[in-house]
């Protein structure tokens, strides 16, 4: 492990249990999928922020362990929630039982999450450290059957990261493409993606990490997913979806952005 | 510079922004997001975008410096804001302080951040 924490040390940083940044030599890196407070049987636990986040991070305790890693190995994680205050009341406290050293972090107040009575996701960056020699590039696992179309944890063993940027249903000529139509808008952004992943000489199986921004759950799952489906071809990313109330423009209906990565 | 740029003919930026960074070296740093609190922890720029978006900026120089890197080393940032209508204003400021373009780029339009004076915030990830 090399890792590095960058202090600002400013006093709205430190004891809140994060860095504002951390840089690791990147031989071996694990990206989780978004995880949330479902119990064993596929349903939310009950009782709320508190025992939603532990569910949240026991099960992400699982997937680091199955890549002999702990908490104190990640490096980022991105807390969604849709309540604030109940976050601040009951969720932080179980998120700190979890952790020793600070990741960076970024936490977010969305509308919705997979279920509407969701109310915390998280994900994270993760160095593994340890030497990639004879492993595949993409490791892909999960640790629970859950019948999504997602792997848990995805590894990346000293492959070259590629960051896109998140893609809409843009034309060439900057014109919208689909109108409302969640179909149309879905196939051009995988259109878009398949053709800046090619121009990288990557491929779908090559997508590491993907987080779906939607104005609507429902039509998305409706419209969307199929799509995405097909794109994918079961060689699914880490993934995360998560409903907003805007992207950049009013006509957007989703952006995706993906992280793969290539040798 | 240890990342280089894709760019495609089909698949184009819908501003200013980079489609694709490929990390070809360095080290791998990610940035906590960025919110426009300044060294003594005060929020500056209470209800003005503008203000809060150049906060912000400074302060993501400022993690960049302190890991040996500066704006350039970027590859890709995600901009978490409040109110759609603020994205010009976000825009403008972000234009200021990169010249030429930037990183590969999301932007999202969330319910809230964690404090409610916030209105942006800004994550990066960069090689240096």
């Amino acid at each position: 492990m090399d890792r590095r924490d960058i202090l600002a040390e400013r006093p709205v940083e430190s004891g809140r249990g994060f860095m504002p940044g951390v840089s690791i030599n990147p031989a071996r890196v694990l990206f989780t999928a978004g995880l949330t407070g479902r119990g064993p049987d596929g349903n939310l636990v009950s009782g709320g922020m508190g025992p939603q986040a532990r569910r949240a991070f026991e099960r992400l305790q699982a997937v680091l362990s199955k890549a002999d890693a702990r908490f104190d190995n990640a490096i980022k994680q991105l807390v969604y929630v849709t309540d604030i205050d109940a976050y601040n009341a009951s969720g932080r406290a179980e998120r700190n039982k979890f952790f020793g050293a600070r990741p960076a972090s970024t936490g977010l107040v969305v509308r919705r999450l997979a279920d509407p009575a969701m109310l915390i996701e998280v994900e994270l960056v993760v160095d593994l450290g340890g030497s990639p020699s004879g492993k595949p590039l993409l490791e892909k696992y999960n640790v629970e059957s859950h019948g999504g179309d997602f792997y848990q944890g995805v590894i990346v063993n000293c492959g070259r990261l590629l960051y896109l940027a998140g893609q809409v249903a843009n034309n060439p000529d900057g014109s919208v493409a689909g109108g409302g139509d969640w179909r149309r808008q879905a196939e051009k952004v995988y259109e878009n993606l398949s053709h800046v992943l090619r121009a990288a000489g990557a491929s779908p199986a090559s997508a590491v990490k993907e987080t779906t921004w939607v104005l609507s759950i429902d039509s998305w799952r409706r419209g969307g997913a199929p799509v995405r489906r097909d794109f994918y071809k079961g060689d699914f990313p880490a993934s995360t979806l998560v409903e907003i109330p805007g992207l950049a423009r009013p006509e957007f209906l989703v952006e995706i952005e993906v992280l793969a990565a290539i040798a | 510079m240890p990342f280089s740029t894709i760019a495609t003919p089909e698949a184009k930026p819908v501003a200013n922004y980079k489609m694709a960074t490929r990390m070809d070296g360095g080290r791998l740093l990610y940035i906590s997001g960025q919110v426009a609190w300044d060294a003594s922890g005060n929020i500056v720029g209470k209800g003005d975008v503008r203000a809060q978006a150049r906060q912000v900026f400074e302060n993501l120089r400022g993690v960049l410096r302190a890991a040996g890197g500066d704006l350039a080393s970027l590859m890709k940032i995600t901009t978490y804001i409040t109110k759609l209508e603020d994205f010009p204003a976000v825009a403008q400021a972000r234009s200021e302080v990169f010249q030429g373009e930037l990183p590969a780029s999301t932007l999202i339009v969330v319910k809230s951040l964690f404090h409610p004076d916030f209105l942006i915030e800004v994550e990066g990830v960069a090689a240096v």
